[in-house]
């Protein structure tokens, strides 16, 4: 299991170089939804279980309640991850409407010019 | 109905925020644009009521519990109140509607009023959320919703530099927020539980090397909001290219519920109070960073931002310096900058509403033409500076008390030194704006509108009586600063309902 | 009166400061009442080397304002201020920096 792991924290570490040495504000919004996604990962593999089953409740595993939490995988990372994806979505979406205003009043879309306001 | 007052305030808001569209679709029809901002007026204020009502019940000590949807914790998410929720809740309703009063005038010839009515409502929600929480993951929620709605603020008027500070604060301040994330994963997948007051009492048994990195993570990401040095690089601009309104919000009400929230996780959460010394010396180079940087500035909210940064690294030193005097004076300060910086804020808007400028070569001699805004500046400069009997002496002198007591008395004298500086640079401006010469064009300038100077008025009314009446501050603090320390009380309050 | 530790009793301070600064004024006026400020020509040419300067255009440049205190804190001003250059990837780098200074204390305080 720990290929999740580690595919996870190769996530961050490409998010985090995204930001920090892409020279276009797309560029450095794509690094940050991929960090996010990285840290969606970790949050999901850390509720997995060997060989468990998705916990969703019917009709026959309400008989043997002891026998299916102890089968279920953890349902509270997936509930965190799915807000998580919520709000990671209004983020970019404002994020990219701010770069097409950006673009609308710099020309251009490179940090290292946008810095009219400095020190 | 008392017992329903915590989810009120943070319902009131919200539902205020939805209803805001049809509010201005109907007034549209009628012809009385601003009613939704009166609308939003009454419901900030309606929200200070209610979160008043709380403090017959919290003050004396005791703990109020409300459990959503009946769930009692560690399964389902929990609301509580104690006194430093009470203390940080009353900043930020008081800020939100004194910010609202004041956008009546100054937000006056926005065509796109309900858009900023609705955010200002969702910044408040948010900052609500966070001060009355009890569950880790809802914090890190309204969080994310107060930024979010504080990144289209900043970014509200569309020109040029509010967009470029509107895109910098939001790509920084979303780093921030993934890190909060990663740091609530971490601890999750530690623990197994997300109620804070579940979390401090199952970290009290773990080693304490285990939670190095979710800590570190989460002080950065709290430290990202509240300008901590040096994660403060979006501070300037985004208070510089703000509406003056949305400025005065955010030293008010977003910072403080950021540094409760950072209080709240470290002081209470990991019980780590041998962190306060690498607080107390993060703040001093916060304080020292933003004094220095200040002296410089050309541009009069550029100036008030990198003010602003400095005294939350007063806040941050009293806080950190670990023992119950230092705490007291970390909180009143904290109080205390709510009120100054909002003051200064709202000054600086009136002189942009009036004059269309705010950059200090082009002003001068305005003293004549705006008396009482000059006299309302005065005041908010000289309680940052920390001058007697204004309430900014009163926290910094129990700062400076307190680090002498803890034995850190190098921790006092640059603190002391740096107040010095924050009076230099505010007679600068003074001198700058009000006195000398006033050019040809600025003959013309009229004071600024009643309704604007009403909350300004307010709030050094406020100074005053709290500099001259020091004890009233003290007896507001106290409770707070006794919440803080009391662990063992919270976390039976909280789970004991069981 | 007593406020906290030490010793300040804010009211009566507030009495002494008002007093003291309702007599400073008093002062003011009866100073202005005897000579008025009247900057003539000649004077505002004597200050201007020789140029006729106009009263309003007499300001203090608000950037070299305290050059002092910048010639003081020099290093400062020499190694930090450049580095709020404005752009965003620096600015990024400072947060990663930072969280890794925290690391570093927080896992020394900890240990």
């Amino acid at each position: 299991m720990s290929l999740n792991y580690i595919v996870a924290m190769l996530l961050i570490a490409l998010g985090l170089y995204c930001l920090l040495l892409k020279r276009n504000l797309i560029k450095i919004v794509i690094g940050l939804g991929v960090m996010t996604d990285g840290i969606h990962l970790f949050l999901i593999s850390m509720g997995y279980r060997e060989g468990g089953i998705a916990a969703i409740v019917t009709g026959e595993m309400l008989e043997n309640a002891a026998g299916f939490a102890s089968a279920a995988v953890d349902p509270i990372p997936q509930a965190l991850v799915l807000t998580s994806i919520v709000i990671n979505i209004c983020i970019v979406a404002l994020a990219l409407s701010m770069a097409i205003w950006v673009y609308h009043h710099y020309g251009t879309l490179d940090p290292s010019e946008i810095r009219r306001l400095r020190e | 109905m008392i017992e329903i007052a915590p989810i009120m305030a943070v319902f009131l808001p919200l539902f205020g925020a939805f209803l805001i569209p049809i509010i201005s679709m109907v007034s549209k029809r009628f012809h009385a644009e601003r009613a939704c901002n009166w609308f939003t007026v009454a419901i900030l204020i309606t929200t200070l009521a209610v979160v008043a009502a709380m403090g017959a019940a919290v003050w004396g000590g005791g703990i109020m519990v409300y459990k959503l949807g009946g769930w009692s914790p560690p399964w389902g998410i929990v609301l509580a109140v104690d006194g430093l929720n009470l203390l940080i809740a009353l900043i930020v309703a008081g800020v939100s509607s004194l910010v609202a009063i004041y956008s009546l005038v100054y937000m006056r010839q926005e065509t796109r009023l309900d858009l900023y009515c609705v955010l200002l409502l969702l910044v408040t929600a948010g900052a609500m959320g966070i001060t009355l929480t009890g569950d880790i993951f809802n914090l890190y929620v309204f969080f994310e919703i107060m930024s979010i709605g504080s990144y289209a603020l900043v970014a509200f008027r569309r020109k040029w530099d509010s967009v470029e500070a509107g895109i910098k604060y939001m790509i920084i301040g979303s780093f921030g927020t993934s890190l909060i994330l990663l740091g609530i994963a971490l601890l999750y997948g530690m623990i197994g539980s997300l109620t804070i007051a579940d979390l401090a009492q199952k970290l009290g048994q773990v080693a304490a090397s285990d939670v190095v990195v979710p800590l570190a993570l989460l002080i950065s990401g709290f430290g990202i909001k509240i300008a901590m040095v040096p994660l403060h690089a979006w501070a300037p601009d985004a208070y510089q290219a703000a509406p003056s309104s949305i400025s005065a919000l955010l030293a008010g009400a977003t910072t403080t519920a950021g540094l409760y929230a950072m209080i709240r996780v470290v002081y209470m959460m990991f019980g780590a109070f041998g962190v306060g010394t690498m607080f107390a010396i993060f703040g001093l180079v916060t304080m020292v960073l933003g004094a220095l940087m200040a002296l410089t500035q050309r541009d009069l909210k550029r100036l008030l931002a990198y003010s602003g940064i400095s005294q939350m690294g007063y806040v941050l030193l009293g806080v950190g310096l670990g023992t119950a005097l230092g705490v007291q004076g970390g909180l009143f300060h904290l109080l205390n900058n709510a009120i100054f910086k909002v003051l200064l804020f709202m000054c600086a808007g009136a002189i942009l509403y009036r004059v269309g400028t705010t950059n200090l070569d082009e002003l001068g001699g305005l003293g004549k033409n705006m008396p009482i805004t000059a006299g309302l500046f005065v005041i908010g400069a000289l309680a940052i500076s920390g001058v007697p009997p204004l309430n900014g002496f009163a926290s910094k002198w129990t700062i400076y008390i307190a680090g002498i007591e803890a034995g850190k008395a190098v921790f006092s004298l640059i603190a002391i030194i740096m107040s010095v500086l924050t009076l230099a640079y505010f007679l600068k401006a003074i001198n700058a704006i009000f006195l000398g010469q006033r050019p040809k064009r600025l003959q013309n300038v009229k004071e600024a509108p009643l309704t604007m100077l009403f909350p300004m008025m307010l709030l050094a009314v406020l100074c005053i009586v709290l500099g001259v009446l020091p004890s009233l501050g003290i007896d507001l603090v106290a409770p707070a600063q006794g919440a803080l320390m009391n662990q063992s009380g919270y976390i039976n309050a909280v789970l004991g309902g069981i | 009166m007593e406020f906290g530790p030490g010793f300040w009793g804010p009211i009566v301070a507030t009495v002494v400061m008002l007093l003291g600064a309702g007599f400073a004024y008093l002062m003011l006026l009866g100073g202005r009442r005897l000579t008025k400020e009247r900057p003539s020509i000649a004077k505002r040419s004597t200050y201007g080397c020789g140029e006729e300067v106009k009263p309003e255009e007499v300001i203090a440049d608000s950037e070299q304002f305290y050059s002092p205190v910048r010639r003081v804190f020099k290093p400062f001003y020499r190694y930090v201020q450049p580095w709020h250059s404005g752009k965003l990837n620096t600015y990024l780098l400072w947060v990663v920096i930072g969280f890794i200074v925290i690391l570093v204390a927080v896992a020394l305080v900890l240990r």
